[in-house]
């Protein structure tokens, strides 16, 4: 679900011919905003074009025909294409030789960033050495990953049903942030746990004044049937 | 420049006053290492030159001996 939000990448272009200064930071301004790109021919959406937005586009640092870019992008931006494209709005051609994701939605390199071998220590130290510090810091709550999306926290007696895929309708409402009719919505409970992902059915602002219906229908559940007590109608 | 939803914060509107009871579910914060592996996610670091779905792959073996057997990733788009 990181999938929706923006991303920013550190990227390394390499220029096929030496440009000025001058001629390069004009270049690349051009690629600010809103921009229209045809996916690489390797890809898994439709090979269409389609607009995206460069929120942000910097040169880092540039040394002869390597220059180091820092991009802000919306979901769905190939840097690997915006890089050719810069290169060849310049007319020396360019190919983006290093890519690095530092971040996404609100996810930094400052989040608890691992490596695998983390990974491998980390379950060493609980197994062998039966130290959970490290996989702590490894392991993360999910519900961080996607904090960024408005939430509805639900009633403890709504849950269960929730988790068994049944959407969410007005009486199993307690709070909400705003959102927008189809936008996608982290279904709480009280305690802040994740039940599912759903998609709004009603905006925020026409579920406060319903009395009854369906607010989100469930997508994807994520919390186990049972963790809550099934509701019996009284 | 925050990126979209980078630091985003919403307003609660409360519908009613409720709590919770206690006997069900954790708070997240309070997990122990066991509850939180089903609503765990790392924030991976992987080589350059491996593929995200490798990478994942090794994760997932990783991870195993603590009983995880399902791993998703979000990777990078070039």
């Amino acid at each position: 679900m990181l999938l929706l939000g923006g991303k920013e990448y550190v990227a390394l272009m390499h220029l096929h011919k030496e440009v000025g200064n001058d001629e390069l930071t004009t270049a690349i301004s051009k690629f600010e905003g809103k921009i229209t790109q045809l996916p690489p021919v390797r890809s898994n959406v439709k090979r269409e074009y389609r607009q995206r937005e460069v929120y942000a586009l910097d040169i880092l640092e540039v040394s002869g025909k390597d220059v180091l870019l820092r991009a802000e992008v919306e979901s769905g931006t190939y840097i690997r294409k915006l890089v050719h494209d810069i290169g060849e709005s310049l007319k020396v051609g360019a190919h983006m030789s290093e890519l690095r994701r530092t971040k996404v939605a609100n996810l930094t390199e400052k989040d608890n960033l691992v490596t695998l071998q983390d990974i491998e220590d980390a379950t060493y130290y609980r197994t062998e050495e039966h130290n959970d510090k490290f996989l702590s810091y490894v392991l993360q709550n999910m519900e961080k990953a996607i904090d960024f999306m408005p939430k509805v926290w639900v009633s403890d007696f709504a849950v269960d049903s929730i988790s068994h895929g049944s959407p969410l309708a007005v009486p199993g409402m307690v709070k909400i942030n705003d959102f927008e009719k189809g936008e996608m919505i982290f279904l709480s409970t009280l305690k802040g746990e994740l039940i599912a992902l759903g998609r709004a059915l009603e905006s925020s602002q026409e579920a406060i004044k319903m009395h009854k219906g369906i607010i989100v229908k469930t997508d994807s559940v994520i919390m186990p049937i049972g963790t809550y007590p099934r509701y019996i109608k009284s | 420049m925050p990126l979209p939803f980078e630091g985003k914060t919403h307003e609660v509107i409360s519908v009613r006053e409720e709590t919770t009871d206690e006997k069900y579910g954790v708070y997240p914060e309070k997990r122990t290492i066991e509850q939180k592996i089903p609503y765990g996610f790392v924030l991976l670091d992987k080589a350059a030159g491996m593929r995200s779905k490798s990478a994942a792959n090794v994760a997932k073996r990783l991870l195993s001996v603590l009983g995880v057997n399902k791993v998703g990733y979000s990777g990078t788009l070039e």
